[in-house]
């Protein structure tokens, strides 16, 4: 795409979450939302490819859908309190119907049918922006409304989600598919606790961030869309190809790396909050998304290919300059001994 | 409640069901979705003149500067999906299915 364009597209993109972020007015909100599905509307249909287009479709609908249910919500709520300010969201059905156009917009179950499809219509750093930064404007309002939830709700969505995205996850061989299905169960995660430590919430938030843009790092610059090229992943980069599946664990959570923190966390404010039901649900289901993940450290790492290979190393003809990854990488991975001092 | 407010909210949900019943057409969507828009807009000007606030005036004209943009997009997109799927009917978009 054109490069004056296509700057002009992520400045936008940053500027409509910042503008959400940072805005007190429920309508200052809705035109940071708008401006960031606008924004990403190109960058989605940028291969004119069928998929893409496609993919740009859905998304659309489900963001502008959900847009314009969070105004309503906003309108309602200022009939009934003659308010618009961000935080004094209080009269039910408002929450709730907000809560329920959240959901929409961050693809939590029963919502999420449109995730998986639209991260696989797109190459890998467009599903990169889908996982990561489009998840954060509706964190922002999420944050900032969530003393008004219902818990039962919240327990809900949070139970559909984490279940929904290991199930699902268990049938997939395409990354972009597993990663968005992974970004399911996380956000299911995430808003458990919503009601409960919203400080919880923000670091849940930051550390699937880390973790998701260590992944998709990793997946970009070895070029590997399936579990057929992770096969093979080993001759892009033997050192890639073990770090990946160390942060594979990560995101399953296992300890002693930095996925294992908010786990552990929001099982222990749960279980102070005695939601004991909630959260052996959580914790149970996902071992789901753990088989997956062990799944592709299968396949990538502790198998070696079917051929015989004449070269340690690929002869690739268009090389794929890496962002770094060194920095996501040992924050995904070191983190535990911090814990105290960001909790 | 008021009776305005009352029709106001029943015509957006009405907006909405149709939105997300669609039988065929991608087109139907798109207008469901401007009569939404357009749902808010009376909404907020009634707000205003209802409740004797001038501050929140302008409101309806951001929204509707917004809602345009927003339409226009629908209708580009409408206008790529027929030129790569060759229809607009929602069951061509199933390129993607799990």
């Amino acid at each position: 795409m054109n490069p004056y364009i296509m700057s002009i597209l992520i400045c936008n993109l940053a500027l409509g979450a910042i503008i959400t972020a940072a805005s007190y007015h429920w309508f200052l909100a809705w035109v940071g939302l708008e401006l960031n599905t606008l924004a990403i509307i190109p960058i989605l249909a940028k291969h004119h490819h069928p998929r893409a287009t496609e993919a740009a479709t859905k998304y659309f609908i489900i963001q502008a859908t959900a847009s314009s249910i969070i105004l309503f919500s906003s309108i309602i709520n200022a009939w009934n309190t003659g308010t618009w300010d961000i935080t004094q969201l209080t009269t039910q059905p408002t929450p709730t119907m907000l809560l329920i156009a959240l959901a929409m917009k961050l693809g939590l179950a029963p919502m999420h049918f449109w995730l998986p499809e639209v991260m696989q219509g797109t190459d890998m750093t467009t599903a990169l922006i889908i996982a990561t930064w489009q998840k954060l404007p509706p964190m922002a309002l999420l944050y900032l409304t969530s003393n008004q939830f219902q818990m039962v709700l919240l327990s809900l969505l949070a139970i559909s989600s984490t279940l929904i995205g290991g199930w699902s996850g268990l049938n997939q061989t395409q990354l972009r598919k597993i990663m968005a299905f992974s970004s399911i169960g996380h956000l299911g995660w995430m808003i458990s606790i919503s009601l409960i430590s919203k400080k919880l919430l923000i670091l849940t938030l930051i550390i699937y961030l880390l973790m998701t843009t260590s992944m998709f790092i990793i997946l970009i610059t070895s070029t590997t869309k399936t579990t057929k090229d992770l096969g093979m992943m080993w001759t892009t980069s033997p050192t890639l190809s073990s770090i990946m599946m160390i942060t594979l664990m990560a995101l399953g959570g296992l300890p002693p790396l930095t996925g294992f923190i908010p786990k552990w966390l929001i099982l222990k404010e749960l279980t102070t909050n005695l939601l004991l039901p909630l959260a052996t649900t959580l914790a149970l289901s996902s071992l789901l998304s753990l088989m997956f993940y062990m799944r592709l450290t299968y396949v990538s790492t502790l198998t070696i290919s079917p051929n015989t290979s004449n070269s340690p190393m690929k002869w690739r003809f268009k090389l794929t300059k890496p962002i770094n990854p060194a920095p996501m990488i040992i924050t995904t991975l070191l983190l535990i001994p911090i814990t105290p001092l960001i909790y | 409640m008021s009776m305005i407010l009352f029709l106001l909210k029943i015509a957006f949900l009405l907006g909405l069901l149709g939105l997300s019943i669609h039988r065929t057409h991608f087109m139907s969507i798109l207008i469901c979705l401007e009569g939404m828009m357009l749902i808010l807009f009376l909404m907020m000007a009634t707000f205003t003149t209802s409740t004797n606030t001038p501050t929140t005036a302008i409101l309806p004209i951001l929204l509707l500067a917004l809602s345009a943009c927003e339409a226009s997009t629908g209708l580009a997109l409408l206008v790529a999906t027929s030129r790569t799927h060759g229809t607009d009917h929602m069951k061509a978009l199933s390129l993607l299915k799990c």
